[in-house]
């Protein structure tokens, strides 16, 4: 594939690497002129973050726009300054960076409620990215906190090419449902910033179950218990493995608790379908089943003091919602 | 990485694993909320909106439920619809089907007299079938949004109905939120609180003033005490005087009655205003929990001393005459209907107070609020003293110095500004005050959550920090009962006027000449 073609598909105005923050300053003063929302002077103040995308070389192009996409949605919440970096392989035969800027401006409520994105596409040969530091830096808003979301990368090993954006981001993103296999395990410089957008995704589960099993004694939880098991859908196996994790770092704070965890994908369940059971020696029985795609879940529990039967509401964050939590949170 | 692999954090310590890692917001219990007021203003404008955005924000537990308690006979499913048509008319976000189809679901209806104690009974069973119904513990928690005048007999009978002894000493222990006034005066205030103290334990009680959830309102503790920059200057040494505004352009309106009985210093003075104060002049508390911020906001009401009274003392009174608000006239408050042509109701109420501590000697706080003012503005406004003048003080008027002011905007246009002194660029070297300011919707967007919908979730989680304690209350009053007995043994003598639309009476301004200080227009 034409990797040049993810660049030419985000959309924006190309300019010179040279004259990105006079780009920036055109682009603003085209949308006044034509009548759509552009910051004021004193609105520039607004930014709230810096945030670094890298679409890295797994990335198709149709991926690319929606992972785009999701960083627009992000930004017209939390206004930013977004660089978006556009790695080519070194056989693409590039020799030059470019640069695109785009930026949109969100109205709210009131007209005080006008808040405004600006981005900064760069698209490099490989064998420029030691000159990438000081690009990605004159792009960024001083003083402000970095974040950096690594997406659609090979190879762990190879992000060292991006250790100063790793070493001086607040958090480092990765997502284990797309990244290679060793990212959860890989010595990354700052392991305690890396965060995983499926834990964070799952954040109104734990919530839910959360809610629901804190009611309980852990005695009771985790007394005669032999098995935990998470079932997912094709859809879900991140988000089950990241489940069946925080599960058993609750149980395992039971003195003697010596339960099985068990991760299956039996065929035939709908794709979207989560469930956690815990099987236990006697009678005591607690199941939480969800179908994200009806936006439904059912607990049902007796853990000793009386047969619970719940339905309850439940989705998974959307993408923009789970960067905010993996940022912020 | 961070994840589930992380060891509890220190804010964590003594949580249920299974809630350990999520924000204290996000673990609510099980909960059935029942409103007193049920068909009330402040309930459809404000209670039912509240739990819909929480739903929306999906805060509130599975196992939530809602119920209307009333003298009106409502069945539950008009209940629900009265309730459902509340978030379409009053909710910041637009009502969302499915969402409210979970918070309806669970939503029912007893009617009862406030002082009919098999009505509690009724209540009482109601809440044990929706126990029984989940299978499990549900904590309750009682929002009192009456008149003040039945707040006793709910309480009594919360006790004799065991209602609020559920789960004594267990986090899901029943709650009780009560909305101002919280008394007319110190003796009522004591009283109330006697009441409440027999029925509840101070933890379980939690006492409203929307103000405390306000964004800006919280953010003032984070700008004084995450700001290396401020915290140093925040005393006698740096500050020169602090003004608190609390404005509204509106008039009485159809609340003469309650006015009438009420004033400006009952109604806006002795509770957001104070609260505004204290929360600027406090200590920084030994913690973020709620009584390490509230015992510091008590040591500052109770270092207050006692207000000088009569002419050419602390506190100034008015009422407002026939003005123009918005370029249309408007009457004078005598003129409003249901207004006595002799009341001696004041609109309007100044006063200056001075801290005796150590931090505050000698800096006087300025507090106002009104009716009929220029518009509505809530702000405190921090004046720094002015910098030795060796090098700017040109008598020729070359150098405009200003004072550094920062000033929060509480509403609306929240946010916060400084004013600095900056060079006019030219040869000359002239000066000219330059304001930076810093706007929460710019920021933020201004969609963001209620007062009362951090507060709801706040006592339902048990979190007091953002509510009033019992001697607060009494503390705050122990200052303003004076001025308030003062005035009515003066009837009319002394009150002042002020034209509608204007910032306040003549005697206003005398309590900052003294200081060569004047009041800002904001």
């Amino acid at each position: 594939m034409n990797k040049q073609e993810i660049f030419e598909a985000l959309p924006g105005l190309e300019v010179p690497v040279g004259s990105i923050s006079r780009g920036l300053a055109q682009m603003w003063g085209e949308s006044a002129a034509h009548g759509r929302p552009a910051p004021a002077a004193e609105d520039s103040k607004a930014i709230q973050v810096n945030f670094v995308l890298l679409l890295g070389l797994r990335t198709t192009t149709a991926d690319a726009v929606r992972q785009f996409e999701t960083a627009v949605k992000f930004s017209r919440r939390h206004p930013s300054r977004v660089v978006v970096l556009c790695p080519l392989p070194d056989e693409a035969g590039a020799k030059e960076i470019r640069a695109k800027v785009y930026g949109e401006c969100t109205i709210g409520r009131t007209k005080e409620d006008t808040r405004c994105c600006e981005f900064v596409m760069l698209c490099y040969p490989a064998s420029l990215r030691t000159f990438l530091e000081n690009q990605v830096s004159v792009c960024l808003s001083t003083d402000l906190p970095l974040y950096f979301w690594a997406h659609g990368f090979y190879s762990s090993a190879r992000m060292a090419d991006y250790n100063y954006l790793m070493t001086r981001s607040k958090r480092m993103l990765i997502d284990s449902a797309t990244a290679p296999a060793d990212a959860l395990s890989f010595p990354w410089p700052r392991p305690e910033a890396v965060c995983d957008l499926a834990h964070a995704r799952l954040l109104p589960v734990r919530q839910s179950l959360g809610q629901f099993l804190s009611r309980y004694p852990m005695d009771a939880l985790c007394g005669d218990l032999r098995t935990v098991t998470v079932t997912h859908g094709s859809a879900h196996p991140a988000e089950a493995r990241v489940l069946l994790g925080w599960v058993k770092e609750r149980m395992d704070r039971c003195a003697g608790n010596r339960a099985d965890y068990l991760l299956k994908a039996p065929e035939g369940v709908p794709a979207e379908s989560l469930s956690l059971i815990f099987g236990y020696a006697g009678k005591k029985e607690f199941s939480w089943k969800a179908d994200f795609k009806k936006s439904h879940a059912l607990f049902e529990a007796d853990l000793g003091s009386g047969r619970t039967l719940l339905p309850a509401a439940v989705s998974l964050l959307p993408a923009e919602n789970a960067l905010s939590e993996a940022m912020f949170f | 990485m961070t994840s589930s692999s992380n060891p509890p954090s220190a804010s964590d310590a003594g949580r249920h694993p299974f809630l350990q890692g999520l924000s204290k917001h996000r673990g609510a219990p099980p909960t059935a909320v029942v409103i007193f007021g049920a068909s009330g203003d402040l309930t459809a404008r404000k209670l039912i909106p509240a739990v819909y955005n929480l739903a929306y924000d999906n805060l509130l537990p599975a196992d939530f439920f809602l119920v209307g308690f009333g003298r009106k006979e409502i069945p539950d499913a008009e209940f629900r619809n009265l309730a459902g048509a509340a978030v379409k008319e009053f909710s910041r976000r637009e009502l969302k089907d499915e969402v409210w189809k979970r918070v309806a679901e669970h939503t029912s209806y007893v009617a009862g007299a406030y002082d009919d104690k098999a009505a509690f009974d009724r209540l009482a069973a109601h809440i044990k079938e929706i126990e029984k119904g989940v299978g499990r513990e549900v904590q309750s928690l009682f929002y009192i949004s009456t008149p003040p005048s039945v707040f006793e007999p709910i309480l009594k009978n919360l006790g004799a109905s065991g209602l609020a002894e559920r789960y004594n000493g267990k986090g899901h222990q029943s709650k009780v939120v009560i909305e101002k006034p919280f008394g007319r005066d110190l003796a009522s205030a004591q009283e109330l609180n006697a009441t409440l103290r027999s029925v509840f334990a101070e933890t379980q009680v939690y006492r409203i003033d929307h103000y405390l959830g306000k964004e800006t309102v919280q953010d003032l503790l984070v700008q004084r005490f995450a700001n290396a920059i401020f915290e140093p200057l925040w005393n006698r040494n740096f500050i020169d005087s602090v003004q608190i505004t609390v404005g509204e352009d509106l008039g009485v309106g159809t609340r003469a009655g309650y006015y009438e009985q009420s004033g400006c210093l009952r109604d806006m003075i002795q509770n957001h205003t104070m609260q505004l104060l204290t929360l600027t002049a406090m200590e920084p508390p030994v913690s973020l929990d709620a009584e390490g911020v509230r015992d510091e906001k008590v040591k500052v009401l109770k270092a207050i001393q006692p207000l000088a009274l009569g002419p050419s003392g602390d506190v100034a009174r008015a009422q407002y005459a026939a003005g123009l608000i918005g370029g249309k006239p408007v009457p004078g408050y005598l003129q409003e209907a249901g207004i006595s042509a002799q009341s001696a109701t004041e609109t309007y109420a100044a006063m200056r107070l001075s801290i005796n501590n150590w931090r505050w000697q000698g800096v006087p706080f300025y507090l106002r609020s009104g009716k009929r003012l220029p518009r509505r503005v809530s702000e405190i406004a921090v004046q720094f003293k002015r910098p030795p003048g060796t090098l700017f003080a040109a008598e020729d008027g070359r150098f405009d110095l200003a004072a550094n002011t920062l000033s929060f905007q509480i509403q609306p246009d929240e946010g916060l500004s400084l004013i600095l002194n900056g060079k006019i660029p030219g040869l000359e070297t002239r000066m000219q005050p330059v304001k930076m300011s810093f706007r929460y919707a710019t920021t933020f967007g201004s969609n963001t959550p209620e007062a009362y919908e951090r507060l709801v979730l706040d006592a339902m989680i048990g979190d007091g920090t953002l509510f009033i304690r019992g001697d607060e209350t009494e503390a705050s009053w122990k200052l303003c009962t004076p001025v308030l007995d003062f005035w009515r043994e003066q009837g009319r003598n002394g009150m002042e006027s002020y034209p509608a639309g204007s910032w306040g009476p003549a005697g206003a301004d005398a309590l900052l000449a003294k200081n060569n200080h004047v009041w800002r227009q904001p």
